[in-house]
């Protein structure tokens, strides 16, 4: 059994507990540090005890005497045909955000948007989702957005607004001077129409798109190696064999819902299918993707050229072909090779730094292994960026050189998170005219003379072409919330026509997308059934030779080879998986989802490897000044490539509402400029300890499960020989108890969850707090283990720090069958039921936290405040995500009660769910089908990893997957008899070596 | 000892002190303060007095005439009353032109009103007068009901009985046999507790709860002496957690043609034309109403298991005003789910599965399936 250690100061120490001198405050001394203003410093005495007395005693009176309150009934003067009050309705759409794309269904109760789920009908994301998608929910609610158009900051009325801006652009038409329209990668057929009619309007105006995290340089080598501009569509699904050069296609690399779907259903095993994809991974910072690869290799990002072109020249060799002068490759690129060329047209290569010659490498070396129109394809491709990084360039020395008069600006957000930040505020606060149209103010709206606020997503009209041919509609959950405007009709009120964007929809599909089927008799219900599918995925024959040409590889290999790796310290600007670019900032859930690696939430970080922080003296918390100019905390991170730093970006808003203001410092500053493309590598950076400490929010030494077989692995060639590999000892306690054995005629409710499948990208922890109404508790809380997650992703590293294969595990209540919780409670709270699902009564709770001291699995949270107003006493409350106004109360789940101070809550496996799908079947008259039911972590998995159904119904699922030798529960062996069940973590590795 | 002795007494102290709230609580005195917005009428004092005169007939009534509020009570009456009382009248009519009220009053619309308005002169000066009084009682006018007062005074009494004995107990000592003050304290107290525990037990339950609603409708009139069904009006009962309140355009599809009530005349008909008109939507005062942690489906109750409106809302077709029938506790609840069969063998969802109930069945271990023998006592049934 390899030993798994969960952070760097358990595998030193041995173990994680906390050390005598911070024992954690009990209840009643918590409670007394809010009456003592919070200083935790200051001692509670007798005198506050009393008071606290005769608080309570207060309040109970108060309560006691209130009346009942006369509570209204209001129905519909007229009820809209389609809402049932009390039943949810879904309508297919898609989420927008920049360059993030997922084809949604919306749950709407009662007219309101209350939760995202994921659209089966998808070829693009196929039902799944990411944490981003599940936490946009919020962001219609957010009370920090725009509220009404602005004319230099004081509220106008739309026609105002129109009449000036039309008045203006007229004026600046007349003298010709150049105006500039900045929006993201635009992939709406109908938008880029409406884009290309408004510069037929004002032929002055400038069209500029810009990606925040920029994928140029894929657009770029594509465009010399292929002449065919965009980036390819990549096929997980069918590569053996994949290698990615710092490409993390599993985080924020492309589109990750889509990569994570493919990837794992190539990786799912079953008896049915014994093989899986071997991914190899070269990286400097851990990535999501590096922590679920079969083989990891740390290298520094200034050597990855040098490994590329090596490996390229090696296939060459290989192939027999006129190769090139370099210095001799290492064995393992030579076995690389070989790999490869066996697996050629079954590989895919990736390369993900934004470096057109890297990006040229990948393209020659797919090419040579013939994986073209297999794993990767040129003539189908991914449309959601399309930025070209010297546009931006450009833009900024017209602006500062007064070529630009004007700037339009929608849904992007430059002054923030470009790297010359500063440089483009000062050039926008001296245009005469500039109009920002985004929903809420931030960095660059901020400083714009009119607003004309967009509508949320969930408010809005469109039609989207992520993928080539593959068309998604976009189509509102409710209203606009408040007086706002979706861009596209901005721009046809601008160009003085009728502003109704859904009719230009519908003409526009009507002339382009109905000609292509044949399906439908008519436009009208091609359009009624495209709109309620929410996609349209017309099949189309692409023929494209792909032909590989670039005439100057001789040059950039030689290039190449003259590189020399550099000694400095090498810093790396990535995004991380919760806040992306920093767009959703201000969403709490994001905030408060820690980073599937490192486990830290609500900050963002300078990681570093154990070896360098060993030279600098450096611990975590640390705090270390960067060239001298910034200032960041230090997180030791095994596995982060020595001599490097990580960094995440869109942390640091300043603009931004009470949640993401100042959360975290903004690094965009520290990306660069090559002459081509934006990079996100710097070398030679100087670290300097300062002396200070800061604290991070981390929620993972909370739970420490003291090295037990928590997660059970082996390697594929291992499970071949035997299936049980690693789970050599499953279900041997099953009847180990003194008591009979439970038994659950009726309905006998479960999960199951692959570690294979799992790659630990936290949509399943959004997913739960949107369902169940889970509070967020803030960066304070979190800090003394108070974080309130249902199902929370551990993550273990087992052998050398350096560089340690990561594991990832989901852990919600596990629905014990002989539940150590039940026996404790001294109310009978919780109870079991009938079903083996372990109830929670929070009505009768009465908060003595025996049950959560009990479990040993830590899943039982407590409420130690009220932070979503369960109640009307205004000291309980603790408000950190603004849960408590009225508006942003609006996503509470009607059908999950909200708790109160006091009381202990968990996982319920979604039984509103489970409640509901049996009523359906009821009403129905018949059995409940297995996949009826999802829990809300299922319905949001991209991976498919987290399998519910009935045990007693042994046609399920997930009696298939309880049955396989791969199944095993977690903490066997004190006979707990969970209904969670876990399959083995298979690595595909050549033998067992750490 | 004394620790325990003074714990004990800070304890009993503590219970009288708070306890007493919970006999104040009236599950029928909850009041609906209503502030609606009007102008200020600036008449001088006598023409309200004199209105209200009028109204009440304390002058120049023909003996041959009712005085208005011989049918449009002022204060609040706990009977049952047709017409509309002064401040449903005051709302529609105190700020509407003389001439309005003079065709209202002297014009009657409607068989039932025009058997009421006979005979009637006033003049226009009357009128203002009049109107004067109404747009008083709309500026002004809540009903307020009286607590009741009854349990209070009991519990006060028996506090006093309680001291008395203790002192006689103690100093007095004027009762020969001690076992009398003795049984007088024990028996007071027992009975206060008693009072306590029910008045806190009936806390946020509202049996007997019957409020005025917005508009004076009858479900006996609707669904006895018509005959219509429950469902034409609460469509979702079927479908869904909640049974559903008529929007107001359903109501339409009859009082589109049915514009004067046999008792109501045409007063509360046309306030849901009104809605409509003026896009306001009716507030129905809630009754039947379960907590936020319960989660109660009408879809399985009627639907699925088939229960008659009335095991729960008792026969609300015979009422003109509904009342809470049950006090809907959780003891309620579970009552019936234990009493109750399930339609075991009928309904689908039960042919697959539930292999022991099956087996009971056949082997006459049980005769019936009962909502409690399919999980029907358990917590996450409802609370969740």
């Amino acid at each position: 059994m390899k030993k798994h250690w969960k952070s760097l100061a358990e595998r030193n120490t041995k173990s994680d507990t906390h050390s005598k001198n911070d024992i954690p405050k009990g209840n009643l001394e918590q409670l007394l540090d809010i009456f003592d203003g919070d200083q935790s410093a200051s001692k509670s005495n007798r005198r506050d005890f009393l008071k606290l007395c005769g608080y309570s005693l207060a309040i109970s009176t108060v309560l006691a005497s209130c009346e009942n309150s006369v509570q209204k009934a209001i129905p519909y003067l007229i009820k809209p045909e389609e809402i049932t009050p009390g039943k949810a309705n879904y309508y297919a759409s898609s989420y927008v955000n920049g360059s993030d794309y997922c084809s949604i269904l919306i749950k709407t109760r009662e007219g309101r948007p209350i939760k995202i789920e994921g659209n089966d009908l998808s070829v693009v994301s196929h039902g799944g989702t990411s944490a981003r998608v599940q936490a946009s929910i919020l962001g219609l609610y957010d009370t920090n957005r725009y509220k009404f158009p602005k004319i230099e900051d004081t509220k106008a009325s739309w026609e105002e607004l129109d009449q000036e801006i039309r008045k203006t652009l007229e004026a600046f038409k007349n003298s010709n001077e150049k105006l500039v329209l900045l929006t993201p990668s635009i992939y709406s057929p109908s938008s880029r129409q409406i884009i290309k009619a408004f510069q037929q309007a004002y032929p002055n105006i400038d069209w500029i798109q810009y990606d925040s995290s920029s994928s140029s340089a894929m657009i770029q080598a594509n465009e010399m190696c292929f002449d065919k501009t965009g980036i390819s569509e990549y096929r997980f699904d069918n590569a053996d064999l994949i290698v990615s050069f710092d490409a993390d296609f599993l985080g924020n690399w492309l589109d990750s819902v889509e990569h994570i779907r493919q990837y794992s259903k190539k990786r799912k095993l079953s008896d049915a299918n014994t093989s899986m994809s071997r991914h190899i991974q070269y990286e400097s910072r851990l990535s999501l993707t590096g922590s679920n690869a079969d083989y990891r290799i740390t290298v520094k990002p200034s050597e990855q050229a040098l490994l590329m072109a090596q490996l390229y020249n090696e296939i060459l060799i290989l192939k027999d072909k006129d190769n090139y002068q370099l210095t001799d490759s290492s064995e393992d690129i030579k076995e690389l090779a070989k790999e490869l060329w066996k697996n050629k047209g079954k590989s895919l290569v990736l390369a993900g730094e934004n470096d057109i010659d890297k990006q040229v490498l990948v393209n020659a070396i797919n090419f040579e292994l013939e994986n073209y129109g297999i794993t990767l394809r040129v003539d189908k491709q991914l449309k959601t960026k399309q930025a070209k990084d010297e546009d931006m360039e450009d833009l900024l020395s017209d602006m500062k050189s007064g070529k630009v008069k004007g700037l339009l600006c929608y849904d992007v957000n430059p002054v923030f998170d470009y790297y010359k930040g500063s440089e483009l505020a000062q050039a926008i606060k001296k245009l005469p005219f500039s109009v920002a149209l985004s929903k809420e103010p931030n960095e660059t709206s901020d400083l714009f003379n009119y607003i004309a606020p967009d509508n949320h997503y969930l408010e809005s009209w469109n039609d989207l072409e992520p993928r080539t041919s593959r068309y998604s509609l976009m189509q509102p959950g409710i209203r606009p919330l408040f007086d706002t405007r979706q861009f596209q009709s901005s721009l046809l009120a601008w160009m003085g026509k009728e502003t109704d964007y859904l009719k230009y929809i519908q003409n526009y599909w009507e002339q382009n997308m109905y000609p292509l089927q044949a399906a439908y008799p008519n436009f009208i219900s091609f359009w009624q059934h495209t709109l309620q599918k929410g996609v349209f995925e017309p099949k189309t024959d692409s023929v494209f030779d792909t032909k590989f040409s670039h005439q100057n590889m001789d040059e950039l290999m030689s290039e190449i080879s003259k590189l020399s790796a550099s000694d400095g310290v090498e810093l790396q600007v990535y995004e991380s998986i919760a806040i992306g670019n920093g767009s959703m900032a201000n969403n709490p859930w994001l905030q408060e989802l820690p980073d599937p690696i490192t486990k830290v939430c609500w900050d963002n970080y300078l990681t570093i490897s154990p070896k360098q922080a060993a030279e600098l003296d450096l611990e975590t918390g640390d705090v270390v000044e960067l060239n001298s100019k910034a200032k960041f905390p230090v997180y030791i991170l095994p596995g982060q490539a020595n001599n490097t730093i990580a960094i995440a970006s869109g942390y640091g808003r300043t603009v931004c509402g009470v949640v993401g203001k100042n959360v975290g410092v903004n690094v965009a500053e520290w990306i660069s400029f090559s002459g081509q493309t934006r990079q996100n590598i710097t070398g030679n950076v100087k670290l300097q300890k300062t002396g200070e400490k800061y604290e991070l929010a981390m929620t993972q030494t909370h739970h420490s499960m003291e090295g037990r077989a928590i997660v059970k692995e082996a390697t594929l060639s291992e499970y071949l020989n035997n299936p049980a590999a690693g789970n050599e000892v499953d279900h041997e306690f099953d009847n180990a108890g003194i008591y009979e054995k439970p038994n659950f005629p009726d309905h006998h409710w479960g999960l199951v969850v692959d570690l294979n499948s799992c790659v630990g990208c936290g949509a399943c922890s959004v997913a739960c707090q949107s369902e169940n109404n889970v509070p967020v508790v803030g960066k304070k809380e979190v800090i003394r283990a108070h974080e309130m997650s249902w199902i929370r992703i551990d993550r273990y590293f087992s052998g050398n720090e350096d560089n340690p294969e990561v594991f990832f595990q989901p852990v919600m209540c596990q629905h014990c069958d002989n539940a150590p919780c039940e026996n404790v409670c001294p109310v009978a709270a919780t109870t079991h039921s009938s079903e083996g699902l372990n109830q929670m009564a929070y009505n009768r709770c009465i908060g003595t936290r025996y049950c959560g001291n009990n479990c040993p699995y830590k899943v039982r949270r407590f409420n130690w405040f009220d932070f979503t107003k369960a109640d009307s006493i205004p000291n309980n409350l603790h408000d950190i995500a603004e849960m408590t106004i009225d508006l942003k109360r609006m996503v509470l789940n009607p059908d999950v009660v909200i708790r109160a101070k006091g009381v202990i809550e968990k996982c319920s496996m979604c039984v509103q769910r489970i409640q509901d799908g049996k009523l359906n079947a009821k009403l129905k008259g018949k059995p409940v089908k297995d996949g009826e039911i999802k829990t809300a972590c299922q319905q949001a998995c991209p991976s498919g990893a987290i399998i519910f159904g009935d045990l007693n119904d042994k046609e399920s699922q997930l009696v298939k997957e309880t049955t396989s030798k791969r199944n095993y529960h977690l903490l066997e062996e004190i006979h707990t008899l969970p209904s969670v069940s876990y399959l083995t973590k298979i690595r595909n590795k050549i033998s067992n070596q750490t | 000892m004394s620790k325990l002795y003074r714990l004990l007494f800070a304890l009993v102290l503590n219970f009288l002190l708070i306890s007493p709230y919970a006999l104040f609580a009236n599950p029928q005195d909850s009041v609906e303060q209503v502030k609606q917005e009007g102008h200020h009428v600036a008449y001088f004092l006598t023409s309200k007095l004199r209105g209200e005169r009028l109204f009440k007939g304390l002058t120049r009534v023909p003996t041959s005439t009712k005085a208005c509020i011989s049918c449009h009570n002022v204060e609040y009456i706990d009977t049952f009353n047709w017409n509309p009382s002064a401040r449903d009248i005051a709302g529609t009519f105190a700020d509407k032109p003389i001439s309005d009220y003079r065709k209202v009053l002297l014009n009657p619309l409607g068989k039932k009103m025009s058997e009421s308005h006979v005979d009637y002169t006033f003049t226009d000066e009357e009128l203002e007068y009049i109107k004067t009084y109404l747009g008083e009682i709309k500026e002004n006018s809540s009903y307020t009901r009286k607590p009741n007062i009854n349990s209070i005074i009991i519990f006060l009494f028996l506090g006093a009985l309680i001291t008395l004995s203790l002192i006689d107990l103690f100093f007095t000592k004027k009762i020969k046999y001690k076992f009398i003050p003795i049984l007088i304290f024990m028996l007071s107290f027992a009975y206060q507790i008693q009072m306590l525990t029910e008045g806190a037990m009936a806390l946020g339950r509202k049996q007997n709860y019957a409020p005025d609603q917005p508009i004076k409708f009858s479900h006996k009139t609707h669904a006895t002496n018509n005959k219509i069904d429950c469902r034409y009006c609460h469509t979702m009962v079927d479908d869904s957690k909640s049974a559903g309140i008529p929007h107001v355009s359903l109501c339409l599809n009859c009082h589109m043609i049915v514009r004067e009530g046999t008792n109501s005349g045409k007063f509360e008909i046309n306030k849901i034309h009104v809605a409509i008109e003026n896009n306001t939507p009716i507030k129905w005062i809630r009754i039947h109403q379960l907590p936020d942690h319960v989660f109660f489906s009408h879809a399985q109750h009627v639907n699925v298991g088939k229960r008659e409106c009335k095991e729960c809302h008792g026969t609300i077709e015979e009422m003109n005003v509904v009342r809470q029938v049950n006090d809907l506790s959780m003891g309620w609840c579970l009552d019936c789910h234990d009493k109750t069969a399930v339609a075991f063998q009928t309904n689908g969802y039960y042919s697959s599965g539930f292999k022991k109930l099956h087996e009971d069945l056949a082997t006459g271990v049980i005769d019936t399936v009962r909502v409690k023998d399919i999980g029907g006592r358990e917590c996450a049934r409802c609370h969740y």
